[in-house]
């Protein structure tokens, strides 16, 4: 039970600053504090209290963690990463044509 | 932002956050079946694939077409940030730090590679693997950039090189794929000839060359990412 509430703790956190934070940064920030949360709690629900799934031999193994989440998380990790990198890649362009990261400025003066 | 419309948020996120928390005991516990995919991973792994990481045999065998996938994305995230902040000069960013860094990180450099490529080889052994190893090793075109100058990045480890390595990363993992095609019949099969005892270097199939190819992708990519911002960013400074 305490997985489930630390996790949507975090979720919201993240999503309160992309819905209240003044700067298009703060927002990416809060967009991977919201990954984040998912990532931690999706391996919190899988822990099956073992060790991790790399055995030493070629003998069955007994008590491994699951690593099917593991894997998923992986994914989800690099994708992250990828859509952060390109989302302050967007905001740098923007940045030199505003001179502004507020998106409430944004309207007016790329209409300029 | 008037206080009204902050309280009023914040009542909102706490109602869905209760809504979520109401909502989490539907969740089946996975723990409940015998005969799952679990079951199977954890019994079979090693003789299916020869490896010993039971995530990296997911990742590169089991449900290797999706990590094409996922190197597909990095590929696409990588051009479109080129792209958007290609520029045909290269200004200085900056001349590095001291000599002692200089001097100390040189000694440093071929034991991080080194570090790099053994994470990256060991994937199917130990912990690590392609995308592990990939970040280590964009981490030092990155210490190049911040300790002996942009400069220097540019001249030793030129963006051609790494346009290079990301293309061949990818390539080596698509060729993988289909040679499968001819070996078994399937794309990106797991090429069984080329097992030896699980627990050596170079077992389990061709899990260890896709991690070859991810691991030169991944710190390839990373590489021109950070490249492309530093050079960016540093240039706008030095205009104001």
């Amino acid at each position: 039970m305490i997985n489930h509430i630390v996790f949507i703790f975090i979720f919201l956190l993240g999503f309160y600053a992309i819905l209240v934070k003044k700067s298009l940064i703060k927002m990416v920030i809060g967009l991977n504090i919201m990954e984040g949360a998912i990532f931690y709690w999706f391996i919190a629900i899988t822990d099956r209290g073992g060790i991790i799934p790399i055995v030493q031999s070629t003998q069955v193994a007994f008590n491994l963690n699951d690593p099917i989440p593991q894997a998923l998380i992986l994914t989800g990790i690099v994708i992250g990463a990828s859509t952060s990198a390109f989302l302050l890649t967007l905001i740098i362009e923007l940045n030199k044509f505003t001179d502004s990261t507020n998106p409430d400025q944004l309207g007016g003066m790329i209409e300029d | 932002m008037s206080k009204l419309k902050h309280i009023s948020i914040v009542i909102i996120l706490a109602s869905l956050g209760l809504v979520m928390l109401l909502d989490l005991n539907k969740i089946p516990n996975q723990f409940e079946y015998a005969n799952s995919i679990y079951h199977h991973i954890t019994n079979n792994a090693v003789g299916e694939t020869g490896s010993l990481n039971f995530v990296t045999a997911i990742l590169y065998d089991y449900r290797a077409y999706d990590s094409m996938g996922e190197s597909t994305i990095i590929f696409g995230a990588v051009s479109g940030i080129v792209l958007l902040l290609s520029r045909k000069t290269l200004p200085v960013s900056s001349h590095g730090l001291s000599f002692i860094v200089k001097r100390t990180y040189g000694m440093l450099t071929p034991f991080i590679f080194l570090f790099s490529v053994y994470i990256i080889a060991h994937g199917h052994l130990s912990p690590g693997g392609g995308f592990q190893g990939g970040v280590i090793l964009g981490a030092i075109s990155i210490i190049f950039s911040i300790v002996y100058g942009s400069e220097f990045d540019y001249k030793r480890y030129t963006p051609t090189t790494k346009t290079l390595l990301e293309t061949s990363g990818a390539l080596l993992f698509i060729g993988i794929g289909l040679i499968g095609i001819i070996y078994s019949g399937s794309f990106l099969s797991n090429l069984n000839i080329l097992n030896s005892e699980p627990g050596s270097l170079l077992s389990a199939g061709s899990i260890p060359f896709i991690n070859l190819g991810i691991g030169f992708k991944i710190g390839a990519g990373l590489a021109i990412i950070f490249y492309s911002m530093i050079q960016k960013t540093f240039k706008e400074e030095a205009s104001l």
